[in-house]
């Protein structure tokens, strides 16, 4: 038999799957022959877990045991404004969990995004099973192109639960712009404007036969059309609330009812110019009469209350385009994905931004898993058709002293690449060094996603500036990053990869798979306990410690001025220099010349992190 | 279609990675820009992206992701304007091929802003100070000529090429 690969697109609200089968990308109905699936899992009471549909129907009778839209809180940090947003809207539990991440709470069982996510993956992959009449083992699975490496490393933790081999994970807009230009050898630029359930991403692509190269990527992973449901449910709750005097969104049920009805609304506006809200009973008054909600709303009103969203989309179309280069009649193609791109409403705001009719040939829930499956088919093909070439959405930077986060490789820089950077240490004698590495767009640290962070230590000690750290940043085709440490004099290197701060520990994705594959009815996960040494060390509460790295001379500049490195340093630095000293928490990192440097023993509480190998990256 | 190499030649390939020039990499002439570049990065693409190599063996499979990844660099650098003159300028020197590295560090760009102020080189120094002292004196056209003088040592001195335009906006 042939080796078979899926393609699985993962989404907020629906996922969907597909298969190459010969020539062309088809897609996989579920069991109720419907081509997308809904991402909701429901828990009931008997310990079964119901995945899809059939799930979300359980919303309104069982809000607290039915999980939806969590991948909105995957790969995040649990102090993260997208989470405390998510806990105030979710009428299921988010707990804390170990490092800062974020858990699920059942009952009393907590789960872990990864393993929400890999019952959907299962789920996806049965109906695939079910209808290819046979197992599949091999996939590859879309995200969304904003997303960091902490979110594309947790979903990626989730194929391998739900015991999938991710071929490769391609960014969403790519993989529908895959499936609108494979094999018809063009030669053109489009745009891909993707707005998802949960997130909005923009790409703009160049398109030259075989190979699709993106130009650029931008997006925003907290606006979707849940926002714009958000909206609604708002109106209606503020109504309500004005009028009785009851607030709906205290109550989990009323909640869920509420945000049915507001997506019904936002599927009947795409058809008509007025629906009719109708929840009966949505409440019981204190007094014991049931109230109900009432009320039309046309497409005007629903304008009013979702065009600042809109709106929002286009200033990020507007950085894309300009981070490509490009002026809107650059581009043969404007194509949707999403559905809440079937909103006329937004289909004209995009003919408008994008001044072309949006390409009708593409269905914007399908067209993201049909990519995913041509490329899934090209991969395990000996003669591959299409060539992907992708962007990192984020600058990947380094925290430097000061509370700052220098950049080392741009946001929209092609993928695969590495860059090498010098460092040297902060204080004269220091023994260990503590490397942290971040995504996003800000100069200040605490404003970008922290990556993860290891301590260094075994080079050699010198003064401040002789010593030399090579600190090589690596982003894999997948956007994954990887970050390694090396003493250029000792050839000393630092073994810990990147630790990821959230998320799980090869030790708890062992325990996971141990339990039986996507079994997530087991045993919640033991506490603190099960992370690795390294991961448990960080501290993200940390964050304006002042790391003790310092930009050095760069190696590959081939200018370096006489004496350069350290009169540029004291130059970038002498500001921060002088409220250095009392704020330093990383003091114990420093020994004076002079003194015996047993204030260096310290810092080997951090350097069983660095010594043990490989502890905390998995492939 | 894309190319297939022997993996004796992949590892040669990989152990050379640091004597080739970007040029050479991409197997293009030293003036290719535009559409001959990306398409250059294209070829180079087919052959060593980690998509067209799954089959390797995995420690070949990770020399060929090296070469790949330093085929991403080249294109980077030689795609964008001031990343390539830079580029060009230390080739020119002849110093052999070096990579550059895609964002210059905090402390490099404040030395630079600092170098630039007052000039880089010895002879972009003296004549911008000639300049300097040109305008002072009120000769246009004596400045106008030191500041194109420093502009022949120092092509890319961003400082100098302001000050020169901002004299020329004046006797225009």
């Amino acid at each position: 038999m042939t080796e078979v690969a899926i393609g699985i697109d993962l989404g907020t609200s629906n996922s969907c799957v597909a298969v190459v089968r010969g020539e062309s990308p088809e897609v996989l109905p579920n069991a109720y022959g419907e081509g997308i699936t809904a991402s909701v899992v429901a828990f009931q009471d008997d310990d079964g877990v119901v995945v899809g549909n059939g799930a979300r129907a359980n919303v309104i009778h069982a809000p607290r045991t039915t999980v939806y839209s969590s991948k909105r809180l995957i790969g995040r940090y649990f102090f993260s404004e997208e989470v405390k947003k998510a806990r105030a809207i979710c009428s299921y539990e988010i707990v804390e969990g170990p490092n800062h991440s974020v858990r699920i709470k059942v009952r009393d069982r907590e789960y872990s995004l990864p393993e929400i996510s890999a019952l959907i993956l299962g789920e996806m992959r049965s109906i695939a099973e079910s209808r290819l009449g046979h197992p599949v083992t091999k996939a590859v699975v879309t995200v969304p192109a904003y997303f960091n490496d902490n979110q594309r490393q947790a979903t990626r933790d989730a194929c391998r639960i739900a015991g999938l081999e991710a071929l490769r994970i391609v960014n969403e807009p790519t993989a529908a712009a895959l499936a609108y230009g494979f094999g018809k050898g063009l030669s053109q630029k489009v745009a891909v404007y993707d707005l998802g359930g949960g997130t909005f991403d923009i790409s703009v692509l160049e398109i030259g036969k075989d190979v699709f190269e993106v130009l650029s990527t931008c997006g925003d992973t907290f606006l979707g059309g849940d926002d714009f449901d958000d909206r609604v449910i708002d109106l209606l709750a503020d109504e309500f609330s004005a009028e009785h005097g009851v607030n709906l969104r205290s109550d989990p049920y009323a909640l869920e009812k509420l945000k049915v009805a507001a997506e019904s609304a936002k599927k009947g506006l795409s058809l008509e110019d007025e629906v009719e809200i109708r929840i009966p009973a949505v409440i019981e008054a204190s007094d014991g009469r049931t109230l109900s909600v009432e009320r039309r709303l046309g497409i005007a009103e629903y304008a009013g209350l979702v065009n600042d969203l809109i709106l929002r989309t286009f200033k990020v179309c507007d950085e894309a385009m300009q981070q490509a280069g490009l002026v809107t009649r650059d581009l043969s193609g404007v194509i949707l994905v999403g559905g809440p791109t079937r909103l006329p409403l937004i289909r004209n705001a995009v003919r408008d931004y994008f001044q072309q009719e949006p390409r009708a040939d593409v269905d914007p829930d399908e067209v993201v898993a049909m990519g995913a499956a041509l490329h899934a088919a090209s991969l395990i093909s000996s003669d591959q058709k299409a060539f992907l070439l992708d962007v990192t959405p984020l600058s990947l930077r380094i925290g430097v002293a000061g509370g700052l986060a220098e950049t080392v490789i741009e946001r929209n820089t092609p993928v695969p690449i590495d860059q090498t950077r010098t460092f040297t240490t902060f204080q004269d004698f220091q023994e260990s060094v503590r490397i942290r590495v971040y995504q996003g767009e800000s100069r200040q640290a605490a404003e970008n996603a922290l990556l993860g962070e290891f301590a260094f230590s075994g080079f050699a000690r010198a003064r401040r500036g002789d010593v030399k750290i090579e600190v090589t940043f690596e982003i894999n085709s997948d956007g994954i990053v990887n970050v390694t440490a090396r003493d250029p004099a000792t050839g000393q290197k630092a073994s810990t990869q990147i630790a990821l701060s959230s998320g799980l520990s090869e030790e708890e994705i062992q325990e996971i798979l141990a339990r039986g594959s996507a079994d997530a009815v087991a045993p919640p996960l033991p506490p603190a306990a099960a992370t690795s040494g390294a991961a448990e060390d960080l501290d993200v509460d940390d964050l304006d410690v002042l790391p003790d790295l310092l930009p050095d001379a760069p190696s590959g500049d081939a200018d370096a001025p006489e004496g350069g490195a350290r009169a540029g340093l004291e130059v970038e630095l002498d500001p921060d220099l002088a409220d250095l000293g009392p704020r330093d928490p990383s003091g114990d990192l420093f020994a004076p010349s002079g003194t015996d440097l047993s204030a260096g023993a310290d810092t080997t509480e951090e350097d069983p992190g660095a010594s043990a190998p490989g502890s905390s990256r998995r492939s | 279609m894309a190319t297939t190499f022997a993996p004796a030649e992949l590892r040669a390939l990989a152990r050379l990675l640091d004597e080739l020039d970007y040029y050479e990499l991409l197997e293009a002439p030293r003036g290719t820009a535009g559409t001959a570049l990306r398409e250059a990065y294209h070829a180079a693409s087919r052959r060593f992206h980690p998509d067209a190599n799954r089959r390797l063996d995995p420690e070949l499979r990770g020399t060929v992701e090296r070469i790949a990844r330093r085929v991403t660099e080249a294109y980077s650098v030689l795609r964008d304007p001031r990343r390539r003159r830079l580029y060009d300028e230390a080739l020119g020197r002849g110093d052999g091929p070096r990579r550059l590295q895609l964002v210059e560090s905090a402390a490099t760009a404040t030395q630079r802003t600092r170098d630039e102020r007052e000039g880089r080189t010895p002879q972009g120094r003296r004549h911008f100070a000639q300049a300097t002292a040109d305008i002072a004196r009120g000769d246009v056209a004596g400045a106008l000529r030191s500041l194109q003088l420093a502009l022949t040592y120092e092509p890319d001195n961003a400082q100098f090429r302001t000050r020169l335009s901002e004299l020329r906006d004046k006797t225009r």
